[in-house]
């Protein structure tokens, strides 16, 4: 069975500790997508500087 | 009437309190469609007003003697109902007052009813389902924005003579843009939070929502307990406006009166340049992970066992922010420790910011994004675009109404340094005295 955002997403949430209904997971998934691509935005700014003689 | 020509009218005995009051009652009465209040005034103001009254009699002082101030229904009073907009706290009555309603108290003011608010001020548009939907003033179709809307509505309608708000994304300045009314955010931390129920305890603010730049101005004094500032001389100040594309999208005519201040303020002898900041565009990104992350941080517990006791959009939100990682929280603190810097590099070459307060005017009730040419934008996260960045450094940020578009009211900011609130009320007050003529 492949997994989907939204079962991965259930997970989080289980994981977290939250009781998410089947309608909450309809209206987090789009807030979790719009979170996830906006965080990754954010990531790729605030790169660390570069560390030599780790790699 | 401004506050403060209302504290004046009343020391000198050519008001009396209890006419006043009497006519703000009568303007709540005749609009509850507005939904200002969750808990308009009552008996016990009614008793502050007669012992106002009595103190005046006596030729008592007080900066605030008798004056009506509404307060956000999520700063605590003294056996006064404190909803924070919730139906968790619905029936919540505090055992001791917040600081700044002490305060008030202390300057003689009376605590004039609590106002609406989005729930638990973790929203901007301010319609409230266990409270109602608040409405703007101008345009009763129209959203007032929030989650100060209840007491931008209260101002603007003169149903009190100033009011309490609080900022944690921009929610003074946003309803006192979209409704018409003057709102400032002070300096993080002039103003004490000590008794306000906390949204994201490293973004929130404690500010007024008033009639005039001198109102904001006397009520900051109060407020922060910092003397009245020595007067500013505004000629020769250096302005910034803001460019870039955090600022790029925006309503026509909004932008044409962020214009005309700038050249308002150029006229009266201010010297005026463009600066671009690009580490504004990691605002929408920065603040999101920030308040989602502390907003359930305050929320943790209610969240995961009765999430069915929140509104749809604000457990939706804290349910997100239940999600997110302390790594992405310390990448967007580190985003916002360059947004400071990046700040702090622009204040060397000038003395204010000057942008518009939202990029739009109110939008009708229930309208969900807004379309610019190229894309779509969430109606709240075009709200707080370009309020949020001032969240996040903590820095001074004052809207001044500047005119109109489309019938509706505009708001310009102007933002300074660190506790530099006099400069900032200096060129607001500058602002008004052109938008007026």
């Amino acid at each position: 069975m492949p997994v989907t955002e939204r079962d991965r997403l259930a997970a989080v949430g289980r994981a977290a500790g939250l009781r998410l209904a089947s309608s909450d997971l309809d209206r987090l998934l789009p807030a979790w997508k719009r979170y996830i691509a906006l965080v990754e935005e954010l990531r790729a700014q605030v790169v660390p500087e570069p560390i030599h003689g780790d790699d | 009437m401004p506050m403060t020509a209302v504290a004046r009218a009343l020391r000198a005995r050519a008001l009396s309190p209890l006419e006043l009051v009497d006519a703000y009652l009568a303007r709540i009465d005749a609009a509850p469609e507005l939904r200002a209040f969750i808990t308009p005034p009552g008996a016990a103001a009614r008793r502050q007003v007669q012992r106002a009254a009595e103190r005046i009699a006596r030729r008592e002082t007080g900066a605030l003697l008798g004056v009506p101030i509404a307060i956000k229904d999520l700063f605590a009073t003294r056996g006064v109902r404190t909803t924070v907009g919730s139906k968790i706290l619905r029936d919540w009555q505090p055992g001791a007052d917040a600081a700044v309603v002490t305060r008030l108290r202390k300057a003689g003011a009376i605590v004039f009813g609590k106002t609406n608010l989005h729930e638990f001020a973790y929203g901007v548009s301010n319609a409230n389902p266990w409270w109602g939907v608040a409405r703007n003033p101008v345009d009763p179709r129209r959203s007032p924005g929030g989650s100060s809307g209840g007491s931008a509505i209260a101002v603007v309608a003169g149903m009190c003579a100033a009011a309490l708000g609080s900022d944690t994304g921009g929610s003074i300045r946003i309803p006192a843009a979209l409704c018409g009314c003057v709102g400032l955010k002070p300096t993080r931390g002039a103003v004490p939070l000590q008794g306000a129920f906390p949204l994201g305890w490293s973004l929130d603010h404690a500010g007024s929502l008033t009639r005039t730049v001198a109102d904001a101005s006397l009520l900051f004094q109060i407020l922060s307990g910092r003397p009245a500032p020595s007067r500013v001389r505004t000629r020769g100040l250096r302005v910034g406006v803001v460019r870039g594309s955090i600022t790029e999208r925006i309503q026509p005519g909004v932008g044409a009166r962020v214009e005309a201040a700038a050249r308002g303020l150029r006229r009266a002898g201010l010297r005026v340049r463009d600066v671009t900041i690009p580490e504004l565009d990691w605002t929408v990104a920065t603040q999101l992970v920030t308040l989602r992350a502390e907003a359930s941080a305050v929320h943790a517990r209610w969240i995961r066992q009765r999430p069915r006791s929140y509104g749809t959009d604000v457990r939706v939100r804290l349910q997100l922010g239940a999600l997110v990682s302390g790594v992405d929280y310390v990448v967007a603190q580190r985003a916002r420790d360059r947004l400071r810097d990046a700040l702090d590099r622009v204040f060397d070459a000038v003395d204010v910011l000057l942008l518009a307060t939202t990029p739009i005017t109110a939008p009708v009730i229930g309208e969900r994004v807004v379309r610019w040419r190229a894309a779509e934008e969430p109606i709240d996260g075009a709200l707080v675009r370009l309020t949020s960045p001032f969240n996040l450094s903590g820095l001074p940020a004052l809207s001044v109404p500047c005119g109109e578009a489309g019938g509706l009211p505009v708001g310009v900011q102007v933002v300074g340094r660190w506790n530099d609130e006099p400069r900032v009320l200096a060129v607001g007050q500058v602002i008004e005295e052109f938008a007026q003529e």
